[in-house]
């Protein structure tokens, strides 16, 4: 079974990477784009929190090197099978004319047998339930039960 | 904030169906004991009903609920239902995974490319206009 080692994801934006880069380190500004309340302390060692489909992101930055390079760690806090700090998220910013490359690459994720590769994704499956199906306001974290809502095909 | 909303739905409804599925079956904790009982090879629902205090309906349920979502093939030998994991099923979850960085960064374009074109014109960057 092949499972990916690295997730890898790319886009081009048309602005400069000055213009980017707060995004990855700006609470405001992320939240825009990713999680719904972030806490980020930009600088090596500082603190990376961000909740994100209801699900506690925890980590802490370990390259802030503005406006192109910025590295935090990615775990969730409470679970033992993707605890926080476990996963590395590196990005990466780069000037292309008047837009800007931004690569990511997400390291560390488990890959091993079938029972690591399982306990070590639930966590990101979790988040992913939610991605899925939308935060719904008012809904239990762990209801997974819930029938789909609209049923639209 | 709805447009961000929207965009954090991954997946086409299709594969979204199955990985919700997968996802489903994989949240209970005895269900994921199972597979990793019947990941070496095939069990009979009663061996597998061995390791747990549950009743047998409640292990057959888990099991049925598993084969639902493809997780676990079903074979009968006779009387016995045998049991073993089929790790394909986790496929469709594996490329929404694929997709969270990708749908994540699509949100981070629209969102900077606004925030630039509601900005007020700065002055050192786009001259003045006197």
């Amino acid at each position: 079974m092949t499972v990916p080692e690295v997730l890898k994801a790319t886009v081009r934006i048309g602005a400069t990477p000055a213009e980017v880069f707060p995004y990855f380190v700006d609470p405001v500004l992320m939240i825009q784009w990713i999680g719904e309340w972030a806490d980020l302390c930009p600088e090596p060692g500082g603190l990376f929190a961000l909740d994100f489909a209801k699900t506690p992101v925890r980590g802490q930055y370990l390259e802030v090197e503005p406006p192109r390079r910025v590295v935090f760690t990615w775990g969730v806090a409470g679970k033992d099978s993707l605890p926080p700090g476990s996963t590395t998220v590196e990005v990466t910013l780069t000037e292309d004319g008047p837009d800007t490359v931004v690569q990511l690459v997400h390291h560390d994720l488990p890959t091993e047998e079938f029972d690591g590769h399982l306990k070590g994704w639930t966590s990101m499956l979790d988040l992913l339930a939610h991605l899925h199906t939308g935060p719904q306001p008012g809904e239990a974290a762990t209801d997974l039960r819930r029938p789909a809502p609209g049923g639209h095909a | 904030m709805s447009a961000a909303r929207a965009g954090a739905r991954v997946g086409s409804p299709d594969r979204g169906d199955a990985a919700d599925a997968v996802l489903r079956a994989l949240a209970d904790p005895h269900r994921r004991q199972i597979l990793r009982l019947v990941r070496g090879g095939e069990l009979a629902a009663g061996q597998i009903a061995s390791h747990f205090d549950a009743t047998q309906q409640a292990v057959s349920h888990h099991l049925q609920v598993l084969a639902r979502a493809g997780l676990v093939r079903e074979r009968r030998v006779g009387a016995r239902r045998l049991y073993a994991l089929d790790p394909q099923a986790l496929d469709p979850v594996r490329e929404m995974l694929a997709e969270l960085w990708p749908s994540a960064l699509e949100r981070l374009k629209y969102v900077v490319e606004q925030d630039q074109k509601n900005k007020p014109a700065d002055p050192t960057r786009a001259g003045r206009k006197q």
